[in-house]
């Protein structure tokens, strides 16, 4: 009622996040190649809300890289507009469009001949950044994206391997801070343990990073896991459902979405909730620069039948038993067995379920990212949390036979 | 055998077979750099354009398979006798290595390097000089070396048109045949350019270390 009210910035900012402020907007986007029947991409509009990552998945062939490309005007579209912050660029230098959009693409595409740090500089020198303003970017980039500086800076791509590399990538195309990114199956070529460190990492960076992302993928895992929304795709880039991940596996639109999504639908929402949304358990600790008889009363005292040791700066070292307490002849960080299954909060649960059944012992450690004991995240943990998803997930269907008692429900 | 003792001994001898040996070098390193020049802008155009590169591939290689002698003989009645036609004929013969690897040096860059170049924003202008051609160089300068040696040897025949070089000494030897010193000529003129060769690809051994970027050298 009052004027100030309205002039308040932060009540602006409430509603925006509220009523989530396009991004990108696709309009009628379609792409025809020459000597083709079909258009690859038929009229594709799509609002993609900013600060978002939204995942383009589908069947290959279903123009999901082409729909990427035309974002960036790699590919030009035959037709429809593209606008990017609410400025139309369909017509624009597309150079200049380029050098405000990061880019990755799934075979990296390092410039092989110039050092890591003139790879990550390639936009900054574009736009004509001055010499110690590049410098600082680039060794800040490295380091965010956890190479340290002063050990790659001066490396050749071929140095690397290919999970650095695609490191080096993401890097390059955060140089300039760009609003948004597209990522071309960034991770698909890469083996499925670093593959996971990658995603989590890149996860972890969003959150501070809060770029507007466009993701492709043919694995509707990856999708799940990235993705704020998902674009299923079907062929010529038609949009078969747009919506959460959650909503997408609770209410898939159509039958094409059901059967792209697949089977083993309650395991995949395991790769929707994340280590951090479930309460760890305290574990009994000790510190290596405690007294070995202290943790010996400590263990004695409790019922636990293993004692975590943690070093000097909190970091998960060994499990220790009580005769590894009782015998005096090993040093305390040689005792024991040495920790596995460590997970990091941004980890989904279904990496930790991963890590339990390697580790064997039906618990995973959760680190922050230095590296620093949080809790413990037992294998009850993630069963009570896929007994919640059934539940959820039965009541739905529950409600959907009341709504239409011919439909057939799925055991 | 007097070709040390008597031969290479007399100071003569040497100084003709030194200047004959600039001579050789100036009959190569002029045609092989205009070569190089045209070849550069011939390849750039066969990569870039699909409808000129399999005509420019064809006339390139035309040029090869016309005999030497007869090339020269055809440009004597239109730039006369000496080292022009030589130097013309030369030109045309050094062309075919270095266009043929000018192209597929240039198809030889990773796609995805080119394409991710475009994608960070670098105009097409850029990103053959700053990404296509540094990449290709290696491929690139293989095919000059092979153009430099290949007019190494075909230089040699230029002296039949009147031309400079160290064919004078080789086809003197050869027209004096049997008198006593023309085998002496022959094996001189021929010596001094198989040193050439190796000194040439020396040369473009070092070329090769100080061009070629560390990332991409084997």
């Amino acid at each position: 009622m009052s004027d100030q009210t309205n002039g308040d910035p932060l009540a602006r900012l409430g509603t925006d996040a509220e009523t989530g402020e396009t991004m990108i907007e696709l309009q009628e986007l379609t792409k025809r190649f020459p000597g083709q029947e079909t258009p690859a991409v038929d009229r594709l509009s799509l609002s993609i809300p900013k600060g978002e990552i939204v995942v383009f998945v589908g069947p290959s062939g279903c123009g999901k890289t082409t729909s990427l490309k035309m974002i960036n005007r790699i590919i030009e579209p035959s037709s429809g507009h593209i606008i990017i912050d609410g400025e139309d660029v369909t017509d624009i230098d597309p150079n200049h469009l380029r050098r405000r959009i990061g880019y990755v693409i799934q075979q990296i595409g390092l410039f092989p001949h110039i050092r890591i740090a003139e790879n990550v500089a390639t936009v900054p020198h574009l736009l004509g950044w001055d010499k110690d303003r590049t410098r600082e970017r680039v060794d800040e980039l490295l380091d965010v994206v956890g190479l340290p500086p002063e050990q790659y800076r001066e490396r050749f791509p071929k140095e690397l391997s290919g999970g650095q590399r695609q490191r080096v990538g993401v890097a390059r195309a955060l140089a300039a801070d760009p609003p948004v990114l597209l990522m071309d199956e960034p991770f698909g070529a890469i083996d499925p343990i670093t593959r996971t460190r990658l995603q989590n990492e890149f996860l972890r960076l969003q959150t501070e990073l809060q770029k507007t992302i466009c993701f492709v993928t043919h694995d509707i895992d990856e999708a799940i896991k990235m993705g704020d929304r998902i674009a299923i795709l079907q062929e010529g880039s038609r949009v078969a459902q747009f919506a959460t991940p959650e909503e997408i596996l609770t209410h898939p639109a159509n039958d094409f979405v059901e059967d792209f999504v697949g089977t083993g639908a309650t395991l995949k929402r395991l790769k929707l909730t994340r280590v951090k949304e479930v309460e760890p358990t305290e574990a009994l600790t000790g510190r290596v620069d405690e007294d070995r008889e202290t943790l010996r009363q400590r263990f004695d005292a409790s019922d636990w039948t293993a004692m975590l040791l943690l070093d000097r700066e909190n970091k998960p070292l060994r499990w220790l038993r009580g005769p590894d307490l009782r015998q005096q002849d090993r040093p305390l960080e040689k005792a024991g067995v040495r920790t596995r299954a460590l997970v990091e909060p941004q980890a989904t649960l279904s990496d930790a379920l991963e890590e339990m059944l390697l580790g064997a012992a039906g618990v995973a450690i959760v680190v922050d990212r230095r590296g620093a004991y949080r809790g413990l995240l037992d294998i009850d943990a993630i069963i009570t949390t896929i007994q919640t998803m059934k539940d959820a997930q039965a009541e739905y269907y529950r409600a959907a036979k009341l709504a239409d008692p011919e439909d057939e429900v799925p055991a | 055998m007097t070709f040390f003792t008597e031969y290479l001994a007399d100071p003569r001898t040497r100084d003709a077979l030194f200047e004959q040996t600039l001579e050789h070098i100036y009959l190569t390193a002029v045609p092989v750099g205009m070569a190089v020049v045209i070849g550069l802008f011939l390849g750039i155009l066969a990569h870039r354009s699909p409808q000129l590169r399999s005509p420019i591939l064809s006339v390139v290689s035309t040029f090869l398979t016309i005999p030497s002698l007869a090339l020269f003989a055809i440009l004597i009645p239109i730039v006369g006798i000496g080292a022009t036609p030589a130097i013309i004929a030369l030109t045309l013969y050094a062309l075919l290595p270095i266009v043929r690897n000018t192209v597929s040096g240039l198809f030889s860059v990773d796609r995805a390097v080119v394409e991710s170049a475009k994608g960070m924003g670098m105009s097409a202008t850029m990103r053959l000089w700053k990404i296509e051609l540094p990449n290709a160089w290696p491929v690139m300068l293989a095919g000059v070396r092979v153009a430099t040696l290949l007019t190494i040897g075909i230089a040699a025949i230029a002296a039949l048109v009147g031309g400079p070089g160290l064919g004078q000494e080789i086809f003197t030897g050869i027209r004096r045949i049997p008198a006593t010193g023309s085998l002496e000529s022959l094996l001189g003129g021929t010596l001094f350019i198989v040193i050439l060769a190796v000194l040439f690809d020396l040369f473009y051994l070092a070329i090769g270390r100080l061009t070629i970027p560390r990332g991409i050298r084997e």
